[in-house]
């Protein structure tokens, strides 16, 4: 079945990203275009440059050489504006039990890029963080300091905290590590409903029974690379993955 | 300013300057303690003790090098983590390696060309006898630490929480985050000669170690942490000046009773224990 999406949002012309004190860069001539409303899976062994290539679209990471534009901005020299505009979810988090932050708290920083400098957070803001803490089914926990939340909880609150920028483009660095089946499948149908409404997903994960029931875009990374790039079914991404010579398991 | 409730002009002095410089650096304890750069006070201390060593050799003012040396080390605390890929607390380290070893040089050089050297003085204030032009600059240090934290708390709160998280976000950290040294720095450097070093270190840590006991949020944080302090700091003033004993050690050893009462009533370690 062919995807229908709209124009690129997406775009990364010959990108080459480095480490400061790294012998060669960590991504090498990569180039991407991703359409608005596309579910992009990433996969490659432990080491490939996934996660470098998720912070260099938002523009956390240098980019020596080439060029990247996102939601209409360079990276190079605009990536505060970017990164207001998407959201990225970092791998492996977990907060100490005497963190004094509570989940409202956490969920509305999502915003803080969005409010601005010198402004308080307004009625748009909190209805805001009262919607992407629904949406993940935590509005419970809003009053409840975040360190005393499960590893999946505290997952819950910073992918809340994404959303709460209602943003353009999700970025999601092992989104489901630390949760349930169930938190799984009920992530995985928000995920499918954003890029339904036209949010980009671009998705970096072990967990491939939990794509959506949809074609996605498969794009493999070996070494700093792009080696493969396709459209394929959800059950089939494992095995596009294994084609490419780099083990599923280490994706 | 506290004439009204306080007669004796001795006893009025050093409960204002009691009050705003605990108010001050109670404040931006909390952020001390929470980005882990405890060691602030002492790199701080150094620096003015460094530029003090400078200004008695070049035969200049020995207080306002004190000063100028730990605005220099303010300035340099966060490019210098940055550029060497070294915590703040690394930093720190090597800021008060310097200023110790700039200390000792000019200190060695002058005792060799037989002139003798007092700075010492500068790292211990004495808060009984203060000018008021001192007490109003210790006011305006305060009140600078709370407009500053008022105005930036979104982005202090985030770069607080976790400076990867708050980039990603879309705060400008790397600009707050110099900020925050800077002023932090600041304070620490221009309260220092006047207050001294004992006082100091004891309002940049405990009473947001005697907060953060109680509290939940950060935001109650910063309001719980000067309240102790100041509570705290006019107490030991007043009770070492009635019953004639050193105000800043009492005070210092009266935030410990405080802070050992916290940890034991602390609703947080209450919690942990039932767990376990």
């Amino acid at each position: 079945m062919p995807m229908n999406h709209g124009g690129p949002i997406i775009e990364i012309m010959g990108v080459y990203t480095a480490y400061e004190g790294a012998d060669r860069p960590t991504l090498q001539d990569v180039s991407l275009t991703v359409r608005r409303g596309e579910y992009v899976v990433i996969g490659g062994p432990n080491g490939a440059g996934k996660t470098t290539l998720l912070e260099t679209i938002n523009g956390m990471l240098p980019i020596t050489h080439g060029d990247a534009v996102v939601c209409g901005h360079n990276v190079r020299g605009d990536g505060c504006r970017v990164r207001c505009r998407v959201g990225y979810l970092l791998q492996n988090f977990s907060f100490d039990p005497l963190t004094p932050f509570t989940v409202g708290e956490v969920v509305m920083m999502g915003r803080f890029g969005k409010i601005g400098l010198f402004r308080k957070p307004g009625l748009e803001d909190h209805e805001a963080v009262a919607r992407a803490l629904s949406l993940l089914g935590i509005r419970d926990l809003a009053s409840r300091p975040i360190g005393q939340l499960s590893g999946g909880q505290q997952q819950k609150v910073l992918l809340a905290q994404n959303l709460a920028r209602n943003p353009e483009i999700l970025l999601l660095d092992e989104p489901f590590s630390n949760l349930d089946m169930f938190a799984r499948e009920s992530i995985n149908a928000l995920l499918s409903r954003l890029v339904s409404e036209g949010v980009t997903v671009v998705i970096v994960s072990h967990a491939f029974d939990d794509l959506p029931d949809r074609p996605v875009r498969v794009v493999v990374m070996q070494e700093g690379r792009i080696v493969l790039d396709r459209e394929c079914a959800p059950g089939l991404v494992e095995q596009v993955i294994r084609s490419t010579g780099g083990s599923a398991a280490n994706a | 300013m506290l004439e009204f409730l306080i007669q004796n002009n001795i006893v009025c002095h050093a409960v204002e300057a009691m009050l705003f410089a605990s108010i001050a650096c109670a404040i931006l304890g909390v952020i001390i303690t929470q980005i882990h750069i405890s060691s602030i006070g002492f790199t701080m201390a150094h620096a003015a003790f460094a530029g003090a060593a400078v200004g008695m050799f070049l035969s200049v003012n020995a207080m306002v090098t004190a000063i100028i040396a730990g605005v220099c080390v303010a300035f340099l605390i966060g490019p210098l983590s940055d550029k060497a890929r070294v915590s703040p607390d690394t930093a720190l380290g090597l800021l008060f390696g310097i200023s110790m070893a700039v200390a000792i040089f000019f200190i060695a050089y002058m005792q060799t060309l037989g002139r003798g050297f007092s700075a010492m003085g500068l790292l211990f204030g004495d808060v009984i006898s203060l000018y008021r032009e001192e007490i109003y600059l210790l006011a305006l240090i305060s009140v600078v630490a709370v407009v500053f934290v008022v105005v930036l708390y979104k982005e202090i709160t985030g770069i607080i929480f976790n400076k990867k998280i708050a980039e990603s976000v879309g705060i400008q950290v790397k600009p707050v985050y110099y900020a925050m040294l800077f002023v932090i720095a600041l304070t620490v450097a221009l309260c220092l000669p006047i207050i001294g070093g004992l006082l100091l270190y004891v309002w940049l840590v405990t009473p947001a170690a005697i907060a953060l006991q109680f509290c939940y949020r950060l935001s109650a944080m910063f309001v719980a942490a000067p309240l102790v302090a100041a509570a705290i700091s006019v107490s030991g003033a007043l009770a070492g000046l009635e019953y004639s004993l050193p105000v800043a050690p009492l005070t210092a050893v009266m935030f410990s009773v405080v802070f050992i009462i916290a940890v034991l009533l602390s609703p947080k370690r209450r919690v942990t224990f039932r767990k376990s």
